[in-house]
């Protein structure tokens, strides 16, 4: 059931020195493998499972394609990665339609704290294995049952 | 930004009710004793001299009174207008500050967790040396601290660069030298405009520059700038999602002015707008947003300096200022004395 493959955490903002401050702290202080991208649309074209991603991180403001927008793209793609905004635009509005539009964990304001950032992301990996292990305990169960029944069609055939 | 907008809206509508009130003071003020006055018979035939040279006495010092009750009116009213245009210019600077600290985020954002980065790398480096001796896997511990802190250094530089590139367009754009006479080179004044602007822009606009080859327009520079500010913060306003703003600068024909054109791919404007956009008080932005003397600074600022500006617009067509402006003030306020 472990998955080999490291963790990873995707990171999308349009300022590459968001990207590289982000990347340089985390790969700094945790495991994870972290993937960056300047442009929210090549973020789209990359395989996020493949990639095994348990956290996206994603700016609001960008020119092709709003933060929101994306992070409900990815949670239609890969529903068990945690999603968080990072921002620098504060506005009400905003935060409650990425909370309903994208299933958002966390909205975070620029400048950010990087402990605090460890902290979200490490609650998030594990909110994220929860949701992975559960699925592959249902998909195991599934199997089972699946077993059982024809175990079961097999008994029947067998005795009458 | 709330409650400076709110501040702003107040003290517009005080200046207005101030105005208001002068006005009507002015209308009563005039009108009575000299109706008064009038309405009685002047120098009927049977009357003596001395009694009309009376009754005319009496005209002359109402029409006096009503002279010194005008100009009392007036100095009121230009006192309202001058709080008007500085109430409006409160505003801009409001916005202006708050698109300047939006801009500076982002490198402050990055030198924030850079700094920290910084510390943590080094306190592990520490660590690992305490005990003087270095084991092949601590090395390869090392080797991704330092890529870690070099990283890091590449970003703080960037960072800086952007921070100094806003202070620098900043001053460009806010001398303090406000009512000198000055060279003022248009792309640069333009492009700090733009930088300002810059969170306004990110996302959102795309802007098409063509700048000419011209000399330094010989101007006040700060107000120019703050032309620039008003033309190209409307646009970002007329584009309500994703858009275009084009700048052109260019010599005019006889070579002696600047011609500066400024459009946008925003919603434009009915001819009834249009009509009234130089008037003051007149927006359609509704009072949380401006007070409606944007466009009538914009206008004087571009005839002190003895220049024209001239817009083109329709709805759904976007809008299109043109403004021309002699290259020498002197020669300019030559012109206009003439």
């Amino acid at each position: 059931m472990h998955d080999p493959r490291p963790k990873s955490v995707l990171v999308v903002d349009d300022e590459p020195m968001v990207t590289t401050s982000l990347r340089s702290f985390l790969e700094l202080e945790t495991p994870y493998r972290v993937v960056t991208f300047s442009n929210p649309l090549e973020a789209l074209a990359h395989d996020l499972d493949s990639d095994n991603v348990y956290v996206v991180i994603s700016d609001f403001m960008m020119p092709q394609m709003d933060g929101i927008s994306f992070l409900r793209e990815v949670r239609v793609r890969r529903p068990q990665a945690t999603r968080i905004l990072l921002t620098g635009y504060a506005d009400k509005e905003n935060a409650i339609r990425a909370i309903n539009e994208a299933g958002l964990y966390y909205y975070l304001e620029k400048p950010w704290d990087n402990e605090h950032l460890k902290l979200i992301i490490r609650n998030s990996v594990e909110r994220s294995s929860l949701f992975l292990e559960l699925d592959a305990r249902l998909s195991a169960l599934e199997g089972a049952n699946e077993e059982l029944l024809d175990l079961r069609r097999r008994l029947f055939q067998a005795f009458l | 930004m709330t409650p400076t907008a709110l501040i702003v809206g107040l003290a517009g509508l005080l200046v207005g009710v101030v105005v208001g009130a002068a006005l009507t003071r002015q209308a009563a003020g005039r009108r009575s004793p000299l109706a008064a006055a009038a309405d009685r018979p002047l120098a009927a035939p049977e009357r003596d001299a001395g009694d009309t040279t009376r009754r005319l006495d009496e005209l002359v010092q109402a029409l006096e009174r009503a002279e010194r009750d005008a100009k009392a009116a007036r100095a009121e009213l230009a006192g309202a207008q001058a709080d008007a245009v500085n109430t409006a210019k409160m505003a801009a600077l409001g916005q202006l500050v708050a698109g300047v600290a939006h801009e500076i985020n982002t490198p402050m954002g990055a030198l924030n967790s850079n700094h920290d980065t910084i510390r943590r790398a080094l306190d592990k480096l520490q660590v690992i040396l305490e005990d003087e001796r270095v084991d092949p896997d601590e090395l390869e511990d090392v080797r991704r601290i330092v890529k870690a802190i070099a990283g890091v250094q590449d970003t703080n530089a960037m960072a800086v660069e952007r921070m100094g590139h806003i202070v620098k367009s900043l001053r460009t754009f806010g001398r303090p030298d406000r009512s000198e006479v000055g060279p003022l080179d248009l792309r640069e004044a333009i492009e700090s405009t733009f930088t300002i602007l810059g969170h306004e822009l990110r996302g959102r606009i795309r802007v098409e520059r063509e700048y000419g080859d011209l000399p330094p327009v010989e101007c006040y520079p700060n107000r120019l700038n703050q032309v620039f500010m008003n033309l190209l913060m409307n646009s970002c306003q007329a584009i309500r999602e994703k858009g275009t703003i084009g700048v052109r600068t260019a010599l005019s024909d006889d070579g002696g002015h600047a011609v500066i054109e400024m459009r946008d791919s925003g919603v434009g404007m009915t001819p009834d707008v249009l009509e009234r956009i130089f008037e003051p008080g007149f927006t359609t932005k509704g009072s949380r947003v401006g007070m409606g003397m944007g466009l009538l600074i914009t206008r004087q600022i571009v005839e002190q300096h003895s220049g024209s500006i001239a817009v083109e617009s329709a709805p759904g067509q976007g809008t299109s200022f043109t403004i021309v402006l002699p290259l020498l003030l002197s020669v300019a306020e030559e012109h206009a004395k003439r």
